[in-house]
């Protein structure tokens, strides 16, 4: 299920908002900057929660967070939830996380361990993103992959020539966040 | 032996400087894409330049070729000693140097690809150059052979201390000709430098620094609150630019939070702002916020006045792509078109002017002034004394320069009353105390007189005309006197103690005669114009004062007296009919300190007597 990782993380579901936000707020941080940022990122996350993605931290140190995502309708991850780590450094907003999949996944632009190739999330990375707007980058990636600098050769040709082929494979490689937790 | 990293496209973007400055590219908008149609321009950063489309060495200068210098990201500087110090050789020497430059490899530090594109570039073969008016649209890419990346540990601090500029000569002492001789004369017309650290946001980092520092060389405090004013009204351009303020409201928040705390320095005039200002701008994180909300302005400044720079960024599939990737990006140097947008965004309309200042391979004997935005002033019209905005660029890399004029010496923060007051009594202040003990310095003023009433208040022992023995008014000064440990205070305090013998002696020795005010009691004033408690004097101070007065002049009825014209030496009241309706009585209106009189109930029945016996006749 998509809150997985969040009820994980909270060892139930029943905590209130303030709750499940309100351990990692609270203890004292090394950099303030970065812990300030990812506390606020989380508020917004917690009470603006956006359709189809989730994260929350791991730990009260906000490092490093898990999330997941959820294939978009219309293509062939519908109805599959996948999910990712993302490892925050010190200077973060202006350093990109360190985002991998952890659910395996067939896409051209996402190797067999899980790396992604996503320009936002090297070079092109932006103090304006935030963990929201990157899950979301995603999730578009997975409707919208770029076949023409493919990390996965045969994703990128199959998703042209037969996309009967390439759903198989998608399905194939899948596995249930349940799965991958046991 | 160390030898130096080589980056042949800056090194051909420095010697394209001779001709046209880079930035004329951005004042022929018309042209720009028009020539930039002729040339197969590189793509958006980080892709392989080709290599037909580099500009190539200038034949005419083939010596530039060797010794290449790479003030790249690091902000260091790897020299190889010129062999030949000449600045100008012989042609055979030129011919020399250039097959050495042909021949010279750098160490293996440079990839391969790189190499091979050098060795294409040395081909000695003319071959097409670049329009100069390309040149800014040639920078970003040109600076993608030397990306900013994780290998580079740039050192030092984010923001250094200002220093003299000479470190910069130091620093090219062993350098090639050319940069020697520019950092050489580089000291006398700009005395101060201040580093950046080299970390990919230098220009960034540079051009948002030398803004706050503007700022605070401005000195008006109001100027930070109508700054925070108008960038609030450019959050418009930010929403239009497809960014929600939740997005830039932390950025604001930070480049706010310095605007204010500058402002609440210089208003309480701690002197503490420079130390606040470098503080913020080495706390990584604050500084970046900052950083971003200059790169944010900058991105929606370009999206919003795309007909400006559209032309120059023919090389990517819109604006809003250009400035995601190259303005918006957390880890991308400063390029031109962002340097000028900034430039039209917050530099010219703050008043500031912007001066980006080239020290490169490119010939001539001083640093090129290639692109210069002038200050304003508060009327819209070009000032001189608008703070000026100096960056240095070395290509890859931004610093700060300053002319010794931008920072006056400290003024001592007096206000211009209290020095003319200073310098007034200066000679006369130890002179009263130590010849006499006296302290009534005004009385030792040679010639001081009061021009309204024609000293009709100097003592009587000494001038001889129109004692009038109406109160000394002269209080409004002293409060704002006092407190302050300059000599201007005997002068204030002693306005009281000097009018005192006026009264004693005109009561005791000059018997009323034709003036009527003698017939008031001393007290008696007009009720706006409280006297002030009579000090315990006595004739015997008048005699002194008359002997030993001090000073080479001899005393004139028609001198002005200290503060004459400052207001309050109008403010007597005249109690005789013929005074009371010149316009020298303040209670005329034709007196410029006119000032009604008042009724007081007091005043009134204490002294009604005696003014309607004064303002009978």
């Amino acid at each position: 299920m998509a809150l997985s990782a969040n009820a994980r993380s909270n060892g139930g579901g029943s905590a209130t908002v303030a709750q499940r936000y309100g351990l990692p707020i609270s203890l004292p941080t090394s950099n303030p900057n970065n812990i300030t940022s990812l506390q606020k990122e989380l508020m917004d996350i917690m009470t603006k929660p956006t359709p189809g993605v989730t994260a929350f931290p791991d730990d009260e140190n906000m490092m490093r967070w898990t999330a997941t995502i959820e294939g978009p309708d219309d293509t062939p991850y519908a109805g599959l939830t996948f999910k990712l780590s993302m490892a925050f450094a010190s200077n973060y907003p202006y350093t990109a996380p360190g985002v991998l999949f952890k659910t395996p996944i067939y896409h051209p632009n996402v190797d067999f361990s899980g790396r992604i190739c996503l320009d936002i999330l090297k070079d092109k990375w932006s103090a304006i993103y935030n963990i929201n707007s990157v899950l979301l980058s995603l999730q578009s990636l997975l409707g919208e992959p770029n076949v023409s600098s493919p990390l996965n050769g045969q994703a990128a040709e199959l998703w042209d020539k037969d996309p009967a082929e390439y759903k198989r494979l998608v399905l194939a490689r899948h596995k249930a966040p349940e799965e991958l937790d046991a | 032996m160390s030898r130096p990293q080589v980056l042949n496209g800056f090194h051909h973007y420095g010697q394209q400087q001779q001709q046209q400055p880079p930035f004329d590219g951005l004042l022929h908008l018309q042209h720009a894409a028009h020539a930039h149609a002729h040339t197969h321009a590189p793509g958006p950063m980080y892709r392989p330049l080709p290599v037909p489309s580099l500009p190539m060495r200038a034949p005419e200068h083939p010596a530039a070729g060797y010794n290449h210098q790479h003030t790249g990201h690091h902000g260091r500087t790897s020299t190889v000693p010129m062999s030949d110090p000449a600045y100008l050789a012989a042609d055979d020497e030129l011919a020399q140097l250039q097959k050495l430059s042909n021949e010279y490899e750098p160490e293996t530090t440079v990839s391969a690809e790189r190499r091979a594109q050098r060795a294409a570039c040395s081909v000695p073969t003319r071959a097409p150059r670049a329009k100069p008016r390309l040149r800014g649209l040639l920078l970003p890419a040109l600076r993608a052979f030397h990306p900013p990346s994780a290998t580079d540990t740039p050192q030092g601090p984010l923001v250094g201390e200002r220093q003299s500029s000479s470190a910069i000569a130091t620093e090219y002492a062993n350098a090639d000709p050319v940069y020697r001789v520019k950092t050489a004369a580089l000291p006398s017309k700009y005395a101060y430098f201040r580093t950046c650290r080299g970390d990919g946001h230098c220009g960034w980092r540079a051009i948002a620094f030398t803004y706050y520092e503007a700022m605070l060389r401005a000195g008006d405090v109001l100027k930070f609150e109508e700054e925070e004013a108008r960038l609030t009204s450019m959050h418009n351009l930010l929403n239009l630019a497809g960014f929600s303020e939740d997005i830039y409201e932390d950025f604001v928040e930070e480049a706010f939070g310095l605007l204010q705390k500058l402002a609440g320095s210089v208003r309480a005039m701690d002197g503490a702002a420079a130390d606040i200002l470098l503080q913020t701008f080495n706390d990584f994180g604050t500084a970046m916020a900052i950083i971003t909300y200059f790169k944010l302005l900058a991105s929606a400044w370009i999206q919003s006045n795309p007909n400006e720079y559209q032309p120059f960024l023919l090389d990517y599939p819109d604006l809003k792509t250009y400035c995601q990737h190259n303005i918006e990006a957390s880890n991308c140097e400063i390029d031109h078109v962002a340097m000028a947008a900034l430039a039209e965004a917050m530099v010219k309309p703050a008043g500031f002017g912007l001066e980006v200042l080239y020290l490169d391979r490119s010939p001539g004997a001083e640093i090129n002034n290639t692109y210069r935005v002038d200050g304003v002033g508060p009327d819209g019209y070009p000032s001189a004394n608008a703070p000026t905005m100096r960056l240095l660029y070395r290509p890859g890399h931004y610093d700060i320069l300053y002319k010794a004029e931008d920072f006056p010496p400290p003024v001592a923060s007096q206000g211009p009353i209290h020095v003319a007051l200073a310098g007034y009594t200066d000679g006369f202040v130890p002179n009263s105390l130590s010849s006499s003990g006296i302290t009534d310095v005004m009385a030792f003023i040679p010639g001081l007189s009061y021009p309204a009433g024609l000293g009709q208040r100097w003592p009587p022992v000494s001038y001889d005309y129109t004692p009038n023995p109406a109160p000394q008014t002269q209080v409004a000064p002293v409060p704002a006197y006092t407190p302050a440990p300059t000599p201007a205070v005997p002068v204030a305090s002693n306005h009281q103690e000097y009018v005192a013998p006026v009264h004693a002696s005109h009561v005791n020795h000059h018997p009323p005669t034709n003036h009527h005010t003698l017939h008031l009691e001393p007290p008696v004033t007009l009720p706006i114009h409280p006297p002030p408690a009579p000090p315990p004097l006595s004739i015997e101070r008048a005699p002194p004062v008359s002997v030993e007065r001090g000073g080479p002049f001899r005393p004139s009825m028609y001198e002005f007296e200290p503060g004459y014209g400052a207001g309050q030496v109008h403010s007597l009241p005249f109690q005789t009919s013929i005074f009371r309706n010149s316009h020298y009585n303040t209670a005329h209106f034709l007196n410029p300190d006119f000032q009604p009189e008042e009724w007081s109930p007091d005043s009134e029945y204490s002294t009604n007597r005696g003014r309607h016996k004064s303002t009978s006749q």
